[in-house]
């Protein structure tokens, strides 16, 4: 009697445990074939790699759907819209874009593996995955020769830079972004950083003329005072900030570094402690006595005196911010993509908008064309099972058919070309690309504008800039930039702007005036040097005390409590080993990049 | 009689050895999954503790990754800023954990005055609230909590503004002013009515016949809460508190990770977002780890501590 009670019992054990043990291995299975297809697919793919024929049409394969993972993109989930119908059309793959943050990546890394499509990852997390074999060899099987023609053509030198830095000469890991040549700055018809004001309040004070950072004060005290509520009837501001995207370092008060010609990168090295100008050997290390940072620091706290600063600049998200720019509430915008949601056609039209309102002392920092391509790496996990079609769908956004498409839509949607092969807008690009949430027709994916949006959809990545010129046309691939595009009737805004500057957009303005520094691609063959393990957890310590008291001394009561909170902060970084860190990626810099200017 | 003495230990005796040789595995086997996973979750992990002695990277074998034996350990006191900087950490966790053993017996008089409610309706609708928070995640807890407290449009400050009681609003979230009491009533907010489920079942498993005997004795509703409830309860509350003491140090991530800003960050920083900033945030793994072992030394020896006490004190322990 008890004998088979026993037995049973037994077994109902061993089958939890199975089940438990299975669904552990299940599990792992999955996440390493993720992408893997049905035996058949797997099958027919594999054939046309043993016939050694190049695939051409990819349309006609079977559907795949890959795993992308991009450490740069705002989205998780499928790509949906417009370029998904896109690339499903031209390649018959869909895209599951996983999104990376920094602790996602360790974390898919340790997994050992990173997917199909890996996008924007850079530094020492690409150099580790090489060397633990994550990173898939394009020069193996001739898969880069097959099947990456226009990275052949179009970027070579960003290649061969892989190949330098990063393969030992001989393997290709993958490929820098945004890879240009030529001379002046990469950027399109705004440059990366401003400042915009509100032109419409800006001119009815009389435009006064601004020669230093701090003179936006007074001018912003006054617009404050001629416009205090918002449209919806709120307190406006003169700066709203956001600590929300702050890595070592309150980012908002950095940009001040850019508006001089410095930023926290030299281009080449990781280091983000010292400020490096553009174009000369001179740097700032971040803390110092007339540092730009300093100085943002001090601007901002100048602005909080005055009643300019938002008081929840601390413990609001970007995402509020984004509402006040909207609503009105903000009137100095350091980046031209913040007042996106202001300048819609409803304000444009009535005449109120931002416009770029530059100081006579500003230099902006602009990046130059690199050829080699920038540290934001494509690349190919190792463990991909298509990494013919992979490569394809790589080479096609290196093309000028895919820069074109992947920004702007599929030709003859949002934009074409005329007689002349001149590319503009069309009717429906007319309103897509002032206005997101045009809604798209179904032959085209359906949705709306901003669903297949951004820099190749979801993926969020550049290959080759949009400022350079498309072979096609003739003309830049940022629709900004189209001669369709200047010449045509522009808003009261822009209009007033362009009359009282002289030119037609902002780059033109810094070029023409000289105040732009531009950066130098530099190139000598290596990657970067990583950080030794002990600077790098001083470098995180030290970043963490430099945040924590900027935003400190931004809001401090008086002058007083600003010095003694710069004391402290001195103290505190110097003791955790603030000068180690310096010291070191000063040394990276003039053993690199100043080499440059010898 | 002799007979039936001879008897009487020779039964029991018996079902004791058939029971101990027959019963043992049989239980051994139903405990044997728990066991597994008990392995599993808690004692595998251990094994993570290696990583503390290397310098580690992600995808990097530890067989070719830089073997730095203590060091990461020995640079959490290497200075003198380190060391304060250890010090405010661990002085922000224990505090808060204080507050929070303090707090604890909230849930107790919630639950007792919870039970005295007459009204079926209203005692439910009050239990539903309390418990609600408890499901709210605390991402969802801090925009609720900016909606609340903004400076700008904020409901507290615009409703004080209105009433003329302040006439400059209120920065109550990026201020340093009583952080850690702060936290505290957020997590008590968050915390009541949850806390309060298992001390209402204790209450529920309270003798009847105590009170009725109680009432016909001429006790009133104060002394038979005195008497009855809050010695019926004072077990399972002795529980849960050794518990909370043994996870003194672990007073979680995700709340102080939310509320955290530049103003607050030397007051609200736990050990456990301490970690996370330091080691996962910027990938310094192995001195993420080292603290993190330091940490289960201190629990461990805050749960025999308050085991200790509770035998000296009440006679029992739970280990």
């Amino acid at each position: 009697m008890l004998r088979p009670k026993k037995s049973l019992l037994i077994l109902v054990l061993v089958c939890i445990l199975t089940v438990f043990t299975t669904a552990c291995n299940s599990g792992g299975n999955n996440a390493a074939d993720s992408a893997s297809p049905s035996p058949g697919q797997a099958g027919s793919e594999g054939q046309n790699n043993g016939d050694s024929q190049v695939i051409t049409d990819w349309s006609k394969e079977p559907e795949v759907t890959l795993s992308v993972f991009s450490v740069l993109a705002n989205y998780a989930g499928e790509q949906p819209g417009w370029f998904a119908k896109l690339v499903k059309d031209k390649f018959n793959i869909k895209l599951n874009i996983i999104q990376g943050s920094t602790d996602r990546v360790a974390t898919q890394m340790a997994s050992g593996d990173l997917g199909d499509l890996v996008v924007g990852m850079g530094g020492k997390n690409y150099t580790d995955s090489i060397k633990a074999g994550l990173l898939l060899d394009w020069t193996k099987d001739g898969l880069i020769d097959k099947y990456a023609p226009n990275m052949q053509k179009y970027a070579p030198q960003a290649l061969e830079a892989n190949r330098k830095q990063y393969g030992g000469g001989t393997s290709i890991y993958g490929i820098g972004n945004n890879v240009g040549s030529g001379d002046g700055p990469s950027e399109g018809a705004t440059m990366t950083f401003g400042p915009y004001l509100r032109w419409d309040l800006y001119q009815e004070l009389g435009s006064p003329k601004i020669q230093t950072l701090d003179d936006y004060l007074p001018v912003l005290k006054k617009m404050q005072e001629l416009q205090p509520k918002s449209e919806s009837g709120k307190k406006t501001y003169g700066f709203s900030l956001w600590s929300d995207w702050d890595g070592n370092f309150s980012t908002l008060a950095k940009v001040t570094a850019q508006f001089y010609g410095y930023a926290e990168t030299d281009g080449f090295n990781t280091g983000d402690m010292i400020l490096v100008k553009a174009d000369e050997a001179k740097y700032q290390p971040i803390l110092d006595e007339d540092s730009y940072y300093m100085k943002g620091l001090k601007f901002y706290f100048d602005a909080n005196q005055m009643g300019l600063l938002d008081p929840d600049s601390l413990t609001q998200k970007f995402g509020d911010v984004s509402n006040k720019f909207k609503d009105g509430q903000v009137l100095f915008a350091q980046f031209p993509w913040l007042v996106n949601v202001y300048n819609t056609p409803d304000h444009t039209s009535d005449g109120k908008g931002f416009a770029l309102v530059p100081f006579a002392e500003e230099q902006i920092y602009s990046n130059g064309f690199n050829p080699y391509g920038s540290g934001w790496l494509w690349s190919i996990g190792a463990k991909t099972k298509h990494p013919e079609r992979v490569m394809a769908f790589l080479d096609w956004m290196y093309s000028p058919e895919g820069v074109a498409e992947g920004y702007h839509g599929p030709k003859g949607m949002s934009w074409d070309v005329d007689a002349e092969g001149k590319p503009a807008l069309t009717e429906l690009g007319l309103q897509t690309m002032y206005n997101p949430d045009t809604p798209i027709p179904d032959e085209y994916g359906g949705g709306v504008w901003s669903d297949g949006a951004g820099n190749f959809g979801k993926l969020n990545n550049g290959t080759i800039i949009t400022s350079s010129i498309n072979p096609e046309t003739g003309e830049p691939y940022d629709f900004n930039l189209w001669t369709s595009t200047l010449t045509r009737n522009p808003d009261p805004v822009t209009k007033s702007w362009r009359e009282a500057m002289g030119v037609l957009t902002d780059k033109e303005w810094f070029v023409k005036n000289n105040q732009v520094a531009i950066m130098k691609p530099f190139f000598n063959g290596q990657a970067p040097a990583e950080e030794p393990s002990d600077i790098k957890l001083k470098h995180s310590q030290v970043g963490k005390v430099i945040k924590e008291f900027s935003w400190k001394m931004m809001f401090a009561k008086d002058q007083a409590e600003f010095d003694s909170l710069k004391q402290d902060l001195l103290t505190k970084a110097k003791g955790l080993g603030y000068d180690d860190v310096i010291k070191w990626q000063l040394g990276q810099t003039e053993s690199t990049v100043f080499t440059m200017y010898k | 009689m002799s007979t039936g003495l001879a008897k009487i230990p020779e039964h029991p005796a018996r079902r004791r050895d058939r029971y101990q040789l027959k019963g043992k595995y049989k239980l051994f086997l139903i405990a044997l999954p728990f066991l597994v996973l008990v392995f599993l979750f808690s004692y595998l992990p251990l094994y993570g503790w290696i990583y503390s002695l290397y310098n580690y990277f992600p995808a990097i074998p530890l067989s070719q990754s830089e073997f730095v034996g203590l060091r990461w350990f020995t640079m959490m006191f290497s200075n003198e800023v380190q060391r304060d900087e250890m010090m405010r950490v661990l002085r922000n966790t224990f505090a808060i954990s204080s507050l929070g053993i303090v707090t604890s017996v909230f849930p107790v008089i919630f639950a007792i005055l919870l039970q005295e409610i007459r009204s079926t309706k209203f005692k439910r609708l009050v239990q539903t609230f309390t418990t609600l928070p408890n499901f709210i995640s605390w991402v969802l807890v801090y925009s609720f909590a900016f909606m609340m407290f903004a400076v700008d449009n904020g409901f507290v400050n615009n409703l004080l503004l209105r009433l003329g009681w302040i006439d400059t609003p209120l920065n109550i979230l990026a201020s340093d002013n009583h952080t850690w009491l702060a936290m505290t009533l957020w997590g008590v907010w968050k915390g009541l009515g949850w806390g309060a489920i298992m001390y209402i079942a204790a209450i529920t498993g309270i003798d009847t016949e105590l009170y009725e005997a109680a009432r016909v004795d001429g006790a009133g509703r104060f002394k038979q809460i005195w008497h009855i409830t809050v010695p019926g309860i004072i077990p399972t509350y002795f529980v849960l508190l050794i518990l909370s003491i043994a996870n003194f140090i672990n007073n979680g991530l995700d709340q102080y990770f939310v509320f955290a800003n530049a103003m607050n960050m030397s007051n609200i920083e736990v050990l456990d977002l301490y970690v996370y900033n330091i080691g996962m945030a910027n990938s310094n793994f192995g001195f993420a780890t080292a603290v993190s072992i330091m940490k289960s030394l201190v629990s461990l020896f805050l749960l025999f501590l308050a085991n200790g006490m509770s035998k000296v004190v009440r006679g029992e322990s739970i280990i």
